[in-house]
């Protein structure tokens, strides 16, 4: 298995030392946006950039580059030369849309698509060449995670960026908005009064590799399980099974994982399945909390920046309560309300999104 | 690294002329409704593998395309940004690339791993790849669907290829059922992690000794050229030579790099 070497991360709450603290003294700093709806462009509540980022190419490119510079700074030419990039994200292919735009004919120049920002990102730092865009919705980044992981286990290449990447979209927000999956006011995470998730922006960047780090990947499980293309079952089961097979790969029972942080969007129907799954799962003592009240749903990105911030809190002492929470509908299943002292663990990290794609990674902080 | 083909099913346009719909509709009495040509491309491939192989639900789904829908973010570009509109619900979700991989998933019965990804220029072999390390951790076997639908503007999809605009383009899906096991296999695929110069693919072609067949992109070499293009020719070359039973080493190109593919067909 692959260990986290570095991570490096931007939020609506700044970078990753600001967000700590935002998420430390619980002060959460959320904006709205301008979507467009059936009676015209409405606000709703969004987890923005303090330093707003164009949904345009160029402008995606430039901030991935800061999150990829930044893990990769330390490496040596030679160590760069054998360093793979895979991104997780569901943004829009502006590649494509820029194709449709144009009025020239660019041919034979460049091939584009998705994984264009990649490319262009090995070229520029040196990097193998071996490059791979992931898009599974929410779950991307995390997907993305466990095929570099996969990559590393086997012997295949040596070092891995991962990125997660999520910037405020239009096409995105508006499409959340018709489904009516967005909340008017704030996340209610697994709260009786719960009325929807907020989007939010997220650029992240992890570096895997066999050396040793305090943290390390010590198992996942993906699956393309859903009952329809939006949702599982209210049971939860299809989660259940991301969870239960994902410590079976990591070869811990319920009782080892020391705090869970849920998916959680806030939406009824989501929030729903993931409780009932968790009381399948866990004995009523689990600690669990969800990070997206500090963060907003980061879709593509929430796969690294949740589990970044995670380990940031970790290495800080602690796991963040759920901001958001007062009463649930499952009276033995609440999630945390204060900030449980943590220094180290096994944790385990879930993602569930459109499309039936859920996913579980489990992480552990070693005794350093 | 190796894989093992176990079942095949194409689909080209340039080769078949059907209605993807239609066919859909009509041999496998499935609902159409709700999922564009992109979908339907990548389940019609699905269920003609299905027809060859039996398919699991543990086996993991790969699904990948030189570029992607073109067709839903035209549409998505010119409801939102240029109409002011909103988009369909449904033109929402099947924006997502995930879209298409959970309905092939649904079409095969798959309930495991379901990705749906793209690699700019090597996007065949460097899925390749990740099948063949996510299966050493595994030890299932993987459904691999490569595709290609051209864009209603034909002139958009020559752009995003960066191909010439005398080059044909046409669409193309071709499923492989790939297993680290070479029991009952139909093929062999060889490949590595190294970009070769074309000195290096030179003297490899020179000392192998077998047929060559190259993409439209490798400009600098000799050997068996389509007349068509798209992104995902590998996975068809892969498929024609299982057909023929025949071996072969395929090339790819881009930026003067090269990857490599030995295929070994021969019974």
């Amino acid at each position: 298995m692959a260990n986290i070497l570095k991570t490096s991360f931007l939020s609506s709450q700044g970078d990753k030392l600001s967000t700590l603290n935002a998420v430390k003294s619980a002060e959460i700093e959320v904006q709205t946006r301008e979507v467009l709806a059936i009676e015209g462009e409405v606000k709703i509540p969004y987890y923005s950039f303090q330093v707003r980022v164009e949904d345009t190419q160029s402008a995606i490119y430039k901030v991935l580059r800061k999150q990829v510079a930044s893990v990769i700074q330390e490496l040596t030419a030679a160590q760069r030369a054998e360093t793979i990039l895979l991104v997780g994200t569901s943004i829009i292919d502006w590649n494509i849309a820029d194709a449709i735009e144009s009025t020239k004919e660019l041919y034979a120049s460049k091939k584009l698509s998705i994984d264009s920002y990649a490319k262009e990102l090995s070229e520029e730092f040196g990097l193998n060449g071996y490059t791979l865009t992931i898009n599974t919705a929410c779950t991307s980044s995390a997907n993305a995670l466990l095929e570099a992981n996969n990559m590393i286990d086997a012997g295949v290449y040596k070092r891995t960026v991962v990125i997660g990447c999520e910037i405020f979209s239009h096409i995105m927000s508006s499409g959340f908005n018709a489904m009516q999956l967005l909340s008017s006011s704030t996340l209610k995470p697994f709260d009786k009064e719960r009325d929807g998730m907020v989007l939010g922006e997220g650029l992240v960047a992890f570096l895997l590799s066999c050396e040793e780090s305090p943290w390390e990947i010590k198992g996942g499980f993906s699956n393309c399980n859903g009952v329809n293309i939006t949702a599982v079952s209210p049971e939860g089961d299809e989660f259940c099974e991301v969870m239960e097979k994902a410590m079976a790969s990591a070869h811990i029972t319920q009782e080892q994982v020391t705090a869970l942080k849920a998916h959680a969007t806030g939406t009824p129907s989501n929030d729903l399945s993931e409780i009932n799954a968790i009381s399948k799962v866990f004995s009523s003592d689990v600690k669990f909390t969800a990070l997206k009240p500090y963060l907003g749903h980061t879709v593509g990105a929430c796969g690294l920046l949740e589990m970044a911030l995670f380990m940031e809190c970790v290495d800080d002492g602690f796991v963040p309560k759920t901001l958001g929470f007062e009463q649930g509908e499952n009276e033995n299943y609440s999630p945390m309300l204060e900030n449980m002292a943590c220094k180290e663990g096994t944790f385990m990290m879930n993602y569930f999104g459109f499309g039936g794609n859920n996913t579980s990674v489990i992480i552990q902080k070693k005794q350093v | 690294m190796k894989l093992y083909v176990k079942a095949r099913s194409s689909y080209r346009s340039d080769l078949e002329e059907i209605s993807i719909k239609k066919e859909l509709k009509q041999k496998y009495k499935l609902d159409t409704r709700r999922k564009d040509d992109f979908i339907h491309a990548g389940i019609l491939g699905a269920l003609r593998l299905q027809e060859q192989s039996e398919v699991h639900s543990c086996d993991e789904l790969y699904l990948t395309s030189g570029v992607g829908n073109c067709n839903i973010v035209q549409t998505a570009k010119e409801s939102v940004y240029d109409n002011k509109e909103i988009m369909k619900l449904f033109d929402f979700i099947n924006i997502l690339g995930n879209t298409t991989s959970f309905y092939v998933a649904k079409a095969l019965g798959i309930t495991a791993k379901s990705l749906f990804q793209i690699s700019d220029n090597f996007t065949y072999f460097h899925s390749l790849i990740n099948i063949y390390a996510s299966l050493q951790h595994s030890k299932n076997e993987a459904v691999f669907g490569a595709i290609d639908v051209v864009s209603e503007d034909i002139s958009i999809i020559k752009r995003v290829l960066g191909v010439e605009a005398s080059v044909s383009v046409v669409s193309s899906v071709c499923y492989q059922k790939l297993s680290l096991q070479n029991k009952d296999a139909q093929a062999e695929l060889e490949f590595d992690t190294i970009f070769y110069s074309l000195d290096e693919v030179l003297a490899i072609i020179k000392e192998e000794d077998i047929q060559v067949i190259c993409s439209q992109r490798c400009r600098a070499l000799e050997g068996v050229k389509p007349l068509v293009f798209f992104e995902t020719y590998g996975a068809s070359v892969v498929n024609e030579l299982i057909e023929k039973q025949e071996n072969a080493l395929f090339i790819e190109c881009y930026n003067e790099k090269y990857k490599i593919l030995k295929i070994r067909a021969k019974v």
